[in-house]
């Protein structure tokens, strides 16, 4: 791919304890690029990407920003830089349950960004549009469905203007009825060009939306391609055998 | 039964020495708003060096542990005579400034001093484990969305753990208060003439217990609505979380 790489993983490793989640992770995300990371639980798929954000410290191994190292020879750099140009939005949705809607999405702006206030409301209540929640911009949390507070976490990651998004999962947490007002967001997100790293379990988007799909078991990256021939024709036994389950339901 | 009445209902008696009783209850009042005030302050320093980061800071996390372990396993009566003791001792000796050692401040009695600094080194441990329960309560996902937006730790805490850890920590503060209220009644044996003190003299002196009645009676006054309080802040808490369920 001819585009920049905005983030490049090279040997990365993670443990608990004993239990070695990360072994031997490289990878690089482009520009532009959708990469869906699927995976059976316990694959070691969310931590990897709780990795790309330092929300998990690694024990090993190196993380590049732009060329930057963020993370290399067990010392973190430039931590702030990196949170603030990656998005992440959780399974559990994290909305701040004493702030409306449109202060989740405002907060960060201001206290991170350093923008004014109206100008931080502004922006939020336009992303808020954005995502189908311009009747919502003053409700709290607590008053909103759980796809609706997951758009609502979309909102509040991008209103950083991030240039990656990481995505955790972020559908499994919703009633099925919910699911497609949040992918149909990712998904206009996705053409309009943010780079996006997704761990999923909907086959569908993944097929649909990514330009790469990975896959990965047992702190590995098995394989990975694009979306066909991944989901279509993989070539691992481990990766057939993944997606004979998740496929055959 | 009527000899019970007679003995602790004694009406007359209490009108006539209402004036005494109330002014030893102003300063069970003073004691309780100036001890708790100093209690929450230092239970929240404490609370935050319990909770300083890295591993740097281990030593100082390590003492407060002690220090809150051990001043929540004495009797606060011993650390009242303790320290009254130890202060005055060393103030004697020339050891320590007269003025520290035998307070004096704003006009209170060195006994009044006495009584707010064991009650704000016992009741301080008690709150900062009040504040860290409360910490503690506030999902672990809020810290993590606040740090991926880019807030620093600092930044984190103070717009969104301890705003939401505040409203959880009200009921159980309130409750030590009104526990702290209850336990002025021991700086009594410094002499300092508060609300049992002062039931206590007019025994002594008319062979009459219904001053610690009325005494007592005025201590309800303030801790039942306070204990009220706690109950009404705890239900509507509740109720943000339940539904259903009558």
């Amino acid at each position: 791919m001819s585009s920049e790489v905005i983030l490049r993983v090279e040997g990365l490793k993670k443990s608990y304890g004993k239990l070695d989640v990360l072994k031997d992770i490289n990878c690089a995300i482009a520009e532009g690029e959708v990469v869906c990371v699927i995976g059976p639980s316990g694959s070691g798929k969310s931590t990897m990407l709780r990795c790309l954000n330092m929300l998990e410290l690694p024990d090993g191994g190196r993380i590049e920003l732009h060329g930057n190292e963020i993370y290399g020879g067990g010392k973190t750099h430039d931590l702030d830089v990196l949170r603030r140009e990656v998005g992440m939005v959780f399974q559990s949705f994290n909305l701040f349950p004493h702030m409306s809607a449109k202060e989740n999405v405002s907060i960060a702006q201001v206290r991170v960004r350093g923008r004014k206030r109206s100008e931080a409301d502004a922006r939020s209540v336009e992303l808020l549009g954005k995502v189908g929640l311009a009747e919502k911009v003053d409700e709290y949390p607590d008053r909103l469905s759980g796809g609706q507070q997951q758009r609502v976490a979309i909102a509040r990651a991008l209103a950083m203007d991030p240039e990656v998004m990481l995505f955790d999962e972020v559908t499994s947490a919703l009633d099925p009825e919910l699911v497609k007002g949040v992918l149909d967001v990712m998904r206009e997100l996705a053409d309009s060009g943010m780079t996006m790293v997704v761990v999923t379990h909907e086959m569908n988007f993944a097929r649909e939306v990514a330009d790469r799909v990975i896959f990965m078991d047992q702190g590995f990256i098995v394989e990975e391609g694009n979306p066909d021939d991944v989901l279509g024709n993989p070539s691992a036994d481990r990766t057939k055998q993944f997606l004979g389950l998740v496929l055959s339901r | 039964m009527e000899v019970f009445f007679d003995t602790y209902f004694d009406f007359s008696f209490m009108s006539e020495h209402f004036d005494e009783v109330l002014a030893g209850f102003w300063v069970t009042i003073k004691l309780s708003l100036v001890g708790g005030f100093f209690s929450l302050l230092w239970g929240l320093i404490l609370s935050v060096l319990r909770q300083l980061p890295g591993r740097l800071l281990a030593p100082v996390r390590w003492l407060t542990i002690a220090y809150i372990d051990a001043l929540r396993g004495i009797p606060l009566l011993l650390v009242i005579l303790g320290l009254s003791a130890g202060l005055a001792t060393l103030a004697s000796e020339g050891t320590i400034p007269r003025e520290i050692g035998i307070p004096q401040w704003f006009g209170e009695s060195d006994p009044f001093w006495y009584g707010v600094i064991a009650l704000t080194l016992t009741y301080g441990a008690y709150m900062a484990e009040v504040y860290r329960a409360g910490i503690e309560a506030v999902p672990r996902g809020q810290m993590e969305a606040s740090r991926s937006l880019g807030m620093s730790h600092g930044q984190a805490m103070r717009f969104v753990i301890v705003p939401q850890a505040v409203r959880k920590v009200i009921p159980p503060l309130l409750n030590d208060f009104i526990a702290l209220m209850k336990d002025t009644a021991l700086i009594s044996v410094l002499g300092l003439v508060e609300t049992v003190q002062t039931g206590s003299d007019l025994y002594s002196e008319f062979f009459n217990p219904s001053g610690y009645t009325l005494g007592a009676f005025m201590f309800l006054i303030v801790t039942i609505p306070l204990a009220r309080l706690v109950d009404w802040q705890i239900k509507k808490q509740d109720e943000k979380f339940q539904r259903g369920i009558p």
